[in-house]
């Protein structure tokens, strides 16, 4: 499934007696017992039905479908919503994350640990709520802005549709941008800024040379993160849209849950497997860069 | 820390500050509307909590999230410490597939766990604590990692050994007291995650408090804002004491 799952040959080579196989795996066994019956199991199994035809015969024609109408607007848009809501929350989410971490007191800077934890997990119906009170069509914001002159629903706009839900989906990716890109500012050392400062270089120069490269890639690595946050999140789209925007999650909540039906019994696996490797295109390397610049963020 | 007016902090802090408060503080104007009447009141919320399922769901919630917890502290923390300080060769791959189901959509793992217990697994609700013990393992794992990594592991570990006290001993009362803060984090998310947890919850066809909010707003939409409102600041209450009464040690090492 992915290169992590490869290193596990390395254990095979300590079967040589029993009491090192006992000492050099035996207490990690109930973990990995879990691990492997709730987690890996479930996702092997998953993999293995997209294969199977009705007749539980195998068959590619699962994920022939998934490239048709509808499902491939599915892609496209979930995609999408994934890569704007990412592209949007970085940037001030990075900004963000560096004054509080830098500049903010102890107590102020786990508030907002605590506070972004809430938040990057709100989502569903409680979420709808807010913007359906704030920017529905009798939202308080909605009324504000009309008073300005700006009636936002004057054109198409509503919440159910992408611009919406777009905005929408902010409202937890921005606190998981604080969150995954903190610890990276965390570990810029004072000293650095100072020695080049030393140096002769200017705030502009730091940032620059020292600064923007050092950070960068945790960046790319938590806007990667966002994008798989976004691409698959399910719970807001279901509950703010009523299937007037197709997205792959809603699309596979609804073969789950035999609202729609469709003629092949393994679609919405396959759909699965198809969401579990475009999110791994973006969580493998977010994985690979986060434990590169562990090395360094190590003090 | 200098207590001087910090311009970009302020700034940054303004407008996080409107972004999060404009919706949540509508919401919460809706939630205590009282419409027979006109005017506001706690109308809403006292219907609310008068709700037998009310205090049903919230228990059922809780507990769920504390038998997860249970399992983290139980298994994960005990098998990390060994980890941490056995030379075993398998701790790359343990570290591999921990942090594995950050990879998976959690629709996608529904769909897979729909399939694959039998069924006595999925009769009890008691799946879902394990369920959710794996969407949060990354999360534990990484905070639990940190605060190992940030410790002279093998020096307490030893001076604990060599004055008597044996495995478990050690770690119950060396090595937890020592990473209390990040324990403290790792019970924190994990408690989270499954007290909030839906998507999962609902594509499997339990019943929880998110669950329970979904359908209320199908007969009393006022009283479900309510209750929303409530979802969010109970965690955000719990975690903020949680974290405020654990002892000032950053596992950053910053000072």
């Amino acid at each position: 499934m992915t290169p992590n799952v490869i290193e596990g040959g390395a254990p095979s080579r300590g079967r040589a007696s029993l009491t090192s196989f006992l000492k050099n795996v035996a207490p990690a066994l109930p973990l990995l017992a879990i691990i492997g019956y709730f987690f890996l199991f479930p996702i092997g199994r998953l993999i293995y039905v997209s294969f199977m035809s009705n007749e539980n015969t195998f068959t590619l024609d699962n994920f022939r479908t998934t490239m048709q109408e509808p499902y491939r607007s599915g892609f496209i848009n979930s995609i999408k919503i994934g890569l704007f809501s990412a592209a949007i929350a970085a940037l001030p989410g990075a900004i963000a994350a560096y004054f509080i971490e830098s500049r903010g007191p102890v107590k102020l800077r786990r508030t907002i640990s605590v506070m972004s934890g809430v938040l990057a997990n709100t989502g569903g119906v409680p979420l709808a709520f807010m913007f359906y009170a704030a920017l529905g069509i009798q939202g308080q914001l909605t009324k504000v802005l009309k008073f300005f002159g700006w009636d936002i629903y004057a054109g198409r706009f509503s919440l159910a549709t992408f611009l919406g839900l777009l905005i929408v989906y902010l409202y937890f990716q921005l606190p998981l941008m604080v969150i995954v890109f903190s610890p990276a500012i965390v570990a810029l050392r004072r000293e650095w800024s100072e020695a080049a400062r030393n140096l002769g270089a200017s705030q502009l120069n730091y940032w620059i040379k020292i600064g923007i490269p050092l950070l960068f890639p945790s960046f790319i690595a938590s806007f990667l993160l966002l994008f798989a946050s976004g691409f698959s999140a399910y719970a807001t789209a279901n509950a703010l849209t009523i299937g007037d925007i197709a997205l792959t999650p809603l699309q596979i909540g609804g073969l789950l849950d035999g609202n729609v039906s469709a003629a092949q019994l393994n679609l919405g696996k396959a759909l699965g497997v198809v969401m579990i490797v475009i999110s791994a295109f973006a969580v493998i390397p977010y994985l690979a860069i986060q434990r590169r610049s562990a090395r360094w963020q190590k003090q | 820390m200098k207590r001087k007016l910090d311009l970009p902090l302020t700034i940054t802090l303004s407008a996080l500050a409107l972004f999060v408060f404009i919706p949540m503080l509508s919401a919460f104007e809706f939630s205590i509307r009282t419409p027979a009447k006109g005017g506001y009141g706690w109308d809403q919320y006292l219907w609310a909590i008068r709700e037998e399922e009310f205090f049903y769901y919230i228990i059922r919630s809780g507990w769920l999230a504390a038998v997860t917890v249970l399992i983290t502290l139980i298994v994960l923390v005990p098998t990390m410490t060994w980890l941490h300080l056995s030379k075993s060769t398998i701790r790359p791959f343990v570290d591999g597939i921990s942090l594995l189901p950050l990879v998976i959509p959690v629709v996608a793992f529904a769909v897979g766990a729909q399939i694959s217990f039998p069924e006595f697994v999925q009769d009890t609700v008691l799946e879902l604590p394990f369920l959710y013990f794996v969407l949060a393992l990354p999360y534990a794992y990484r905070t639990l990692d940190i605060g190992l990594n940030s410790i002279p592991l093998k020096t307490l570990t030893e001076a604990a050994r060599s004055a008597g006290a044996n495995w478990w001993r050690t770690i119950i009362t060396v090595i937890i007291p020592v990473i209390k803060s990040a324990v403290v984090g790792t019970v924190a998310i994990t408690f989270a995650l499954s007290l909030g947890e839906y998507t999962l919850t609902v594509l499997l066809h339990w019943d929880t408090f998110p669950t329970w909010v979904t359908f209320v707003a199908q007969e009393n939409i006022l009283g479900a804002i309510a209750i929303s409102m409530m979802s969010l600041i109970i965690p955000f209450l719990v975690l903020t004491a949680v974290t405020l009464v654990s002892p000032e040690r950053s596992t950053q090492g910053r000072k």
